[in-house]
């Protein structure tokens, strides 16, 4: 590698964040005695549990990290998919469908949550308002659909059994040695996989993705370079809603519930991280790899607190710091630029 | 190449183009000139096709032109390279070079070995070299430039429209943006250069054509116009350089500062300043000559020396210490620095005395701020019918004239006036300079802070040059001259 590269990559978020995971997955392999990572298994019940919780957090990261790269925010997320799993999920019920397979359930949730995204999108790109405050607005219109107009309710005991029989699928089974209690390393990890996948191949390699890096970067020019403003910006809101359904669904599967407010006030610890992960708060900045960093580093945080002995009570604090590290962090080097 | 006959253009009740004729030939440089809104943006957005035009006749290499949308400005050859540059500081040099002429091919996928190659196709058109995988933002400005230069001759442009190209950057990035102009010129390309410095203008145009209040005043060639004749087609009156005399200079020093230094900024630095005196510190950008101005107003460092106000020594270290010590301070950058845009004309006049305007609890007399900013906007001819209107609504020359109405109104000994006319036109600039004349003859000292010697010549009485933060050169009376300025400065 030459030197003029080695120092780019010093210089990014992301390559510290990765020195900062593995120095955390040092410290909790070695104060836990070995019960992050075994050999020649490799898989635990810590690591797969760390994996698990990733995967809906890492998938709404995603969501928030295309947007952000944008210059936008997005605070409606959660809303959104918590209206589309709700919605989608008492369908599937009335009408009985997703007894054997979940396919209905998560494609109607995607449709709900790209309707619902149509809105962000026509409204941010159509009338050029701030993205946290037209947001903002849905995000609370979004839940009150919800709660007020069409009244959904909790969905548990009785949720459809291909859903549940979905989320419980698992990719490998085992058993911890020390205890014996059993494990799974969930399916639903694919899903995480996939789309991590699909959006740096987005991001990366088609002009739709360079065209969210240059608006975020300076929207006047990248209007006069001949790029669609107004279109990519619906198109980005559109289809972060649609998957955002999706991913709803995949978590109503996953918790064999699906609870209408579950997700209230999710985007707080998600934001964070992404901007943890090296996206810039002024748009135009992050990448795939730092963000999944930066949830893999909560991840294990949160997860690993029990294991060596912390108070749970910690994490609030945790979660804490890392919002205050992340946005400072962002914001120091957004200044030094300009 | 491009001839432009009977443009005129209304946007409501304001008639902003008044059947202009321009014509722009290829191989020359042609410079569009004019103070600030007199219609050369609008002149050329309709070129680029942004705005269409009421009436009038466009030929562009002889065919006419009726609709024109930027698309088609492209194709056909015009290019326009905006003050912001349109470059995204986050994408890499590569990425700003190849973008447009990506989504112009209607690509959907990034193929980076290409992408590579149109960029170097770029860069060899003015045989420019840079790290391609280098962050825009990290550039200077002067290759950010040379980038949106490139990437514009991709196009295989046959006419560049650069608009104020040279308001960022230094004497000598100048120089060499000249000289790529120079050579894009001899390679036949027209290049049409909109600027409103007369030095320029002069060095780098073949044809000039001069705009005032949506008319054009003069064209021709460069050549058949003298400086005067410039200046009065600009503004619209004759203006001579009114060159500063001191009438009114106090025996006793105000200001005295002995061998103040900032260690990493500048050393040594002692100098003297009497009431009734404009003292010049000028030098190139890095000399210390604006941190020498943020140390006396408390705003820099200073880590050894003495500053005597009125013969009693002082520190000054905050903004608040310089005020009770009767310094005032005008910063360069007054958009960013010295003005609050989006508040009332009236509240930023009044922004550092409201001291004086407030009742017991520190509520303020809204209607004494009000009047005596009208008091300000008379004596300084701000044209502005309301107050109570955003600072953002004025022209650069009377943003400047709110700034200095700020800080006369306290009553000052020392007034630092960093860049007093920077981004200011010609008019705007003889009357801000008269202003600083009566201050200085009503007995006030001030400090002119400049790196435009022709601004330090006409109005200091005396003039300090600093250079690699070391005072090395003080002229007064007829010493000061811009040859005597620049020998010691080089």
């Amino acid at each position: 590698m030459d030197k003029a590269k080695l120092k780019r990559m010093t210089r990014r978020t992301e390559f510290y964040m990765f020195l900062v995971l593995i120095l955390l997955a040092v410290i909790v392999q070695i104060k836990s005695g070995g019960r992050l990572i075994t050999f020649p298994g490799i898989f635990t019940r810590l690591n797969t549990t760390v994996l698990r919780t990733m995967v809906v957090d890492g998938m709404f990261a995603m969501c928030c990290l295309v947007v952000m790269i944008s210059g936008g925010f997005d605070l409606s997320f959660p809303a959104v998919a918590a209206l589309s799993y709700s919605l989608a999920t008492t369908i599937c019920l009335n009408n009985g469908w997703c007894q054997t397979s979940p396919l209905a359930g998560l494609l109607l949730a995607a449709a709900i949550g790209w309707v619902l995204g149509m809105l962000n999108g026509w409204i941010i790109a159509n009338f050029k308002l701030n993205t946290m405050i037209v947001t903002l607005g849905t995000q609370t219109f979004f839940t009150g659909v919800s709660m007020g107009l069409l009244a959904l309710k909790e969905i548990t005991s009785t949720l459809p059994e291909g859903m549940k029989a979905f989320g419980k699928a698992f990719l490998l089974e085992s058993a911890d040695p020390a205890t014996g209690i059993r494990f799974t390393l969930s399916a639903m990890v694919i899903f995480l996989v996939l789309l991590c996948a699909i959006v740096s191949f987005i991001l990366n390699k088609t002009m739709f993705g360079r065209a969210l890096y240059a608006i975020g970067g300076n929207e006047v020019s990248a209007e006069r370079a001949g790029y669609n403003v107004k279109r990519t910006k619906f198109l980005l809101y559109s289809s972060v809603g649609a998957v955002a359904g999706f991913i709803g669904m995949i978590r109503t599967c996953m918790e064999s519930q699906s609870i209408p407010k579950a997700m209230v006030g999710r985007e707080m610890t998600i934001i964070p991280a992404v901007i943890l992960g090296g996206a810039s708060i002024y748009g135009g900045e992050g990448t795939v790899f730092g963000t999944v960093v930066a949830v893999a580093i909560i991840s294990l945080v949160s997860n690993s607190m029990l294991i060596l002995g912390i108070d749970t009570y910690w994490q609030q604090f945790f979660n804490g710091l890392v919002i205050l590290v992340g946005i400072t962090v962002s914001a120091l080097q957004a200044r030094r630029k300009h | 190449m491009l001839l432009m006959t009977g443009i005129d253009k209304r946007f409501g009740g304001v008639h902003a183009l008044d059947h202009v004729n321009f014509a722009v030939r290829p191989g020359k440089v042609m410079c569009l000139a004019g103070e600030n809104g007199c219609g050369k943006s609008t002149l050329v957005k309709i070129i680029s096709g942004v705005y269409t035009r009421d009436e009038g006749e466009i030929l562009f290499e002889g065919q006419p032109i009726h609709r024109i949308t930027p698309a088609d400005a492209t194709r056909l050859g015009i290019q326009v390279i905006y003050q912001d540059l349109s470059i995204f500081p986050n994408l890499t040099v590569m990425e700003n070079l190849a973008i447009n002429s990506e989504i112009t091919a209607n690509r959907r996928i990034v193929n980076r070995k290409r992408w590579e190659q149109t960029a170097r196709e770029a860069l060899s058109k003015i045989g420019y070299e840079i790290d391609l995988y280098a962050k825009m933002g990290d550039l200077s400005v002067a290759d950010k430039q040379l980038v949106a230069i490139c990437r514009a001759l991709l196009f295989n442009a046959k006419l560049i429209i650069m608009d104020e190209p040279t308001t960022a950057l230094t004497k000598k990035e100048v120089d060499a943006l000249f000289k790529t102009v120079r050579q894009l010129r001899d390679s036949g390309i027209a290049i049409m250069f909109i600027s409103h410095k007369m030095e320029e203008i002069f060095e780098i145009s073949d044809d000039v054509c001069i705009m005032r209040n949506g008319k054009n005043v003069y064209s021709g060639p460069t050549s058949e116009l003298t400086k005067k004749d410039f200046t009065y087609y600009m503004t619209g009156r004759e203006l001579v350089d009114n060159y500063f005399v001191p009438t009114n200079i106090s025996k006793e020093p105000v200001l005295k500062v002995e061998h103040l230094t900032w260690k990493e900024k500048y050393h040594d630095v002692s100098f003297d300043l009497r009431k009734g005196e404009i003292l010049g510190i000028t030098g190139l950008l890095g000399s210390g000559r604006t941190e020498l101005a943020l140390s006396l107003f408390g705003l820099g460092k200073v880590d050894s020396g003495t500053i005597l106000m009125n013969g009693k020594p002082v520190k000054i270290t905050s903004p608040i210490a310089a005020q009770k010590l009767r310094i005032g301070y005008v910063p360069e950058d007054r958009l960013t620095e010295g003005l609050c845009l989006q508040q009332p004309i009236a509240d930023n006049i009044m922004l550092a005395s409201l001291k004086q305007l407030t009742r017991t609890l520190g509520t303020i007399r809204h209607d004494e701020v009000f009047e005596k900013s009208n008091e300000w906007v008379k004596t300084f001819s701000i044209a502005t019918d309301d107050a109570h209107k955003h600072a953002s609504t004025l022209s650069g020359g009377n943003q400047q004239k709110i700034v200095l109405a700020k800080w006369l109104n306290n009553d000052l000994d020392v007034l630092i006036l960093n860049g007093p006319t920077v981004g200011v036109d010609i008019g705007a600039k003889q009357d801000i300079h008269a202003l600083v004349h009566d201050l200085a003859n009503n007995g006030l000292a001030v400090i002119i802070i400049s790196d435009d010697l022709a601004e330090v010549v006409v109005n200091c009485s005396r003039v300090v040059v600093m250079k690699d933060g070391a005072i090395v050169g003080e002229m007064t009376g007829d010493e000061i001259t811009e040859e005597n300025i620049l020998e010691v400065i080089r």
